[in-house]
């Protein structure tokens, strides 16, 4: 196991160098940096930009002064505001994570509840209710429901404000929890229905287990490793934020800084963000991979 | 009902869509690049608003003391000196002020200048006396401010994308401005030569003053020049200042007892919402969240136009279509047939559909490339016009096919349905960036062109790409766009000057045969401008400019720029320029 984890651990740091580097040199390689502008600057002050950024350094040299301050827990300066990096990006996360949280948790609880419900009662009314309702959370984008979320609460109802100075997180995750709880629904659904087929459930049935025991014990625990699979990258996605609905919500997450930062060509923010969203995704699957281990003992890592 | 609202849903969630492919569409991206004073302001009440109007259906917001607002996203700089958008020279004029403002009355007036400005004989001497006035934190605002702020913005380390305009003053050997102060409230201002839009630049973000001792305790390095206003509380002698920014989502404006006409202010707060995300902000506005929208998605135009709340204002500015004079296109032909080509092309282009289709809000046609609205700096406004702008379109066939001919030697053959072959088949490649407008106006220029028998293949780039291959001449017809800085005709044709950055055109770049010879004609018609003391001669001189360039055919003017708002009905006071610039301050608010 530890041989296992001292390999992952030196394979990640490799990835993460890998996507620095491709990062790097494709951001300089798309045209127009980040100083293009439809009225473009003068020469004395695109000299004075390139310079106070470094831009006027090899791409080599740039790239390799960009690791040794990011090794040194510096971020970067924003080139387009001149504000630290760091500081918005914690903030942002924090934001993002607290909505993606909540949400995450929310589809766990429904989700593995209501896949139960849905296996237990399979081609029963209850049954074909979730069917339906997970049907229509995984086939609608989430622009359009958190769209319609905005005109029917905000506008129509008037429950929530649109704008306020302190304002509530009810929309923006109900917005990011609905395709996980589905997707989770049908995952918890179907691997249930796997689990309680199998020969030991009809074994403990024959021993006389009470129907509760079988069901929480015995089925669920194996009918969720799928859904452990599922979590651990749905997880690293969600708490990174989502553009959309940030967007429609006015929310000062992650997922908007990441994407503007492309389209600005704010190089800083877009090596920062990458690096940062590479490190959650790469950390979320490896907690995947040992919570396996714990669920299921059959898994073997060497 | 509920049909209606998930067709709604689906409209604007669709617009959303498109936005996180990143499209800002034409106007916003324009906007995005600009700011500035004007000669002239236009006030919130008579801007556009004639003819039936309805009531709006939005739900009034009955906070009297706050005005809530939305004019963009997340501004990049609340430092003047630094700011280049539109929406922030608005968050600036609201919370630092220079020499002299706009009143809502059109007019230049003097804001921290005692009175107007004493000019020497030969224009270049400016003496300017300061009212006593003290920043936010209680200090004293002088002369001295004004020396330090200015040499601040005009120091190429500062990268002020404004810092150019402080060009027109003279410098000391020591390379500082020739501006100083003779004593505490007394500024003396030496121009390298005559300027008659000094008075404007005056008033413009850029020369407002910056408190020095904050300034340079947030960046002892000079390494980050905006430092010192990169959060919430950072002291300003304007009419608000600034006590909360919670960054990506608002921002909190509160009235600045130390303001020099603080009595006159009502509202005691401004609150911002920081989105450019029109769903948002529109239903912000309908469910009584904001008081003030600074746009509307051209989908909801249609639906809320004829609302009382609804107002239009001019704006300077051009859309235009442009050709490259240095374009393959154009080998083998001479100056003169490369300009009767791209002539063609100009005369049957349908500018009042276009304007109608696209721009949607009574955009006026474009006759000519610098705007009707703007002054010509002789008391007047534009007047010149190079054709009948209304009426270009599909009656000009026949004179656009004779043009092509003589440009071409190539025959065109009538097909009799209003269509006419050549010869030998034309494409051209129309450059624009995404967006549905712009792509909706490539659409109508490609579909008038077809009527010659020109094939316009249409290319459609991202924003950053699109600005790099105009810039590097990487086109042979392209969208373009430019909003005025100030109101003056040089700022629009200064633009295609040989050497300006913005030369997109390429107009006496490494000329080939067939584009304009005597470029260097242009560029010294503008230099005498720049320097000519006669306002009439002056004026003279930009109207040949102008003619120059209108003669090229290479810069094709559809129609001129215009600024589309929503207010509720218990706000008013609320007042601009014409060059975008809001000014909230002496607006008042009933709580219904």
């Amino acid at each position: 196991m530890s041989k296992y984890m001292v390999k992952r651990v030196l394979l990640a740091i490799a990835s993460i160098i890998i996507v620095t580097l491709i990062t790097f040199f494709v951001m300089n390689l798309i045209p127009g940096g980040p100083f293009t502008a439809e009225k473009a600057p003068s020469q004395a002050v695109m000299d004075a930009l390139t310079k106070r950024y470094n831009l006027d350094k090899p791409l080599g040299e740039q790239y390799m002064l960009y690791m040794r301050n990011l090794l040194h827990g510096d971020w970067g300066i924003d080139m387009k505001n001149g504000r630290e990096i760091g500081p918005d990006l914690f903030s942002k996360f924090a934001v993002s994570a607290k909505l993606g949280g909540i949400a995450m948790i929310i589809a766990i609880v429904v989700g593995v509840i209501l896949g139960s419900i849905a296996a237990l009662k399979r081609n029963k009314v209850p049954d074909r209710i979730i069917i339906f309702f997970t049907t229509l959370g995984t086939a609608m984008p989430s622009f359009i429901l958190a769209t319609l979320l905005l005109l029917i609460f905000c506008v129509q109802l008037a429950i929530f404000p649109v704008f306020s100075s302190n304002p509530s997180l009810v929309l923006p995750v109900i917005s990011l929890a609905v395709y996980p709880t589905a997707y989770i629904t049908r995952l918890t659904k179907t691997s249930m229905l796997d689990a309680l087929s199998q020969d030991y459930i009809r074994t403990a049935r024959a021993k006389g287990v009470s129907r509760s025991k079988i069901i929480f014990v015995h089925a669920l625990k194996n009918g969720l490793i799928p859904v452990v699979t599922y979590l651990g990258p749905q997880i690293a996605y969600i708490i990174t934020g989502s553009m959309v609905v940030e967007t429609i919500f006015t929310v000062p997450g992650l997922g908007t800084y990441f994407v503007k930062a492309i389209t600005d060509r704010n190089y800083s923010v877009i090596m920062a963000t990458t690096i940062f969203l590479a490190v959650l995704m790469i950390v979320a699957n490896l907690i995947t991979d040992i919570v396996y281990k714990l669920i299921d003992p059959r898994i073997n890592f060497e | 009902m509920k049909k209606k609202l998930v067709a709604l849903a689906l409209a604007s969630a669709m617009a959303v869509g498109l936005g996180a492919c990143g499209n800002a569409g034409s106007i916003e991206q324009n906007g995005n690049a600009v700011s500035g004073s004007a000669a002239s302001t236009s006030t919130a009440d008579a801007a556009g608003n004639t003819g039936d109007k309805t009531p709006s259906t939005a739900k009034l917001n009955s906070d009297a003391t706050t005005l809530y607002i939305n004019l963009a996203s997340e501004p990049q700089h609340l430092d003047p000196a630094l700011n280049n958008t539109v929406d922030g020279a608005c968050l600036a004029v609201n919370s630092f002020v220079g020499l002299y403002t706009y009143d809502k009355d059109d007019k230049l007036t003097p804001a921290i200048a005692d009175g107007d400005p004493q000019i020497s004989d030969d224009g270049t001497q400016w003496t300017v006396k300061l009212k006593q006035t003290k920043w936010s934190d209680g200090t004293d605002l002088t002369a001295k401010d004004f020396v330090y702020s200015w040499n601040r913005a005009a120091d190429p380390n500062t990268a002020a994308d404004y810092g150019y305009l402080f060009d027109i003053i003279a410098k000391n050997d020591d390379g500082t401005l020739k501006v100083e102060a003779t004593d505490d409230y007394t500024l003396t201002i030496t121009l390298n030569n005559p300027c008659a839009y000094f008075d404007q630049l005056l008033a413009f973000p850029v020369f407002d003053p910056v408190p020095q001792a904050s300034v340079e305790a947030a960046d002892p390095d000079g390494s980050n020049p905006g430092n010192w206003a990169a959060e919430a509380g950072f002291v300003s002698n304007g009419a608000y200042t600034c006590t909360a920014w919670n960054h990506d989502a608002s921002m909190e404006y509160t009235k600045n007892p130390n303001f020099y006409d603080a009595d006159n202010v009502t509202i005691e707060k401004l609150n911002f919402m920081l989105s450019a995300d029109d769903t948002a902000t529109f239903a912000a506005y309908n469910s009584g969240d904001l008081d003030f929208i600074d746009n509307v998605s051209t989908d909801e135009v249609p639906n809320v136009k004829n609302f009382s709340d609804f107002y239009i204002a001019d704006m300077l500015g051009t859309v235009y279509t442009g050709f490259n004079v240095n374009a393959s296109l154009f080998d083998g032909m001479t100056e003169q047939q490369a300009s009767d080509f791209r002539k063609a092309c100009s005369l049957v282009i349908d500018r009042q559909y276009l304007a109608d289709t696209v721009g949607q809000t009574g955009q006026e046609p474009a006759g000519s490339y610098v705007p009707s609205a703007m002054s010509d700096g002789n008391g007047n406004t534009w007047s010149q016009t190079y054709y009948d702008a209304a009426t270009t379109g599909a009656d000009n066939l026949e004179e656009a096919v004779k043009l092509l001919e003589s440009a071409t030697g190539y025959t065109f053959t009538d097909n009799g349905d209003g269509t006419y072959t050549p010869s030998t088949p034309i494409s051209i490649e129309y450059l624009t960036n995404s967006g549905s407008t712009n792509e909706k106006a490539a659409q109508l220029i490609q579909d008038d062109l077809s009527k010659l028998g020109i094939e316009v293949t249409i290319k459609t780039e991202d924003w950053k790409v699109f600005i790099a291959d105009r810039q590097n001449g990487n086109y042979t017809m392209c969208r373009g766009g430019w909003v005025a800085d100030y109101d003056d005709p040089s700022n629009m044709l200064e633009v295609f000057q040989t050497n300006s950055g913005n030369n997109d055109m390429q107009f006496g770049k490494n000329p080939t045969s067939a584009a304009p010879q005597n470029w260097a004609d242009y560029d010294k018609l503008l230099e005498e401008a720049r320097t000519e003391v006669d306002t009439a001669k002056r004026t003279d001189e930009l109207v040949q400019a102008e003619k120059m360039l209108m003669d090229t055919n290479a810069v094709i003017p559809l129609y001129f720029y215009n600024d589309i708002y929503m207010m509720k009905s218990n706000v008013s006071g609320v007042y601009m320029t014409k060059t975008g610039n809001k000014y909230f301050m002496y607006a008042t608010k009933t709580a219904q």
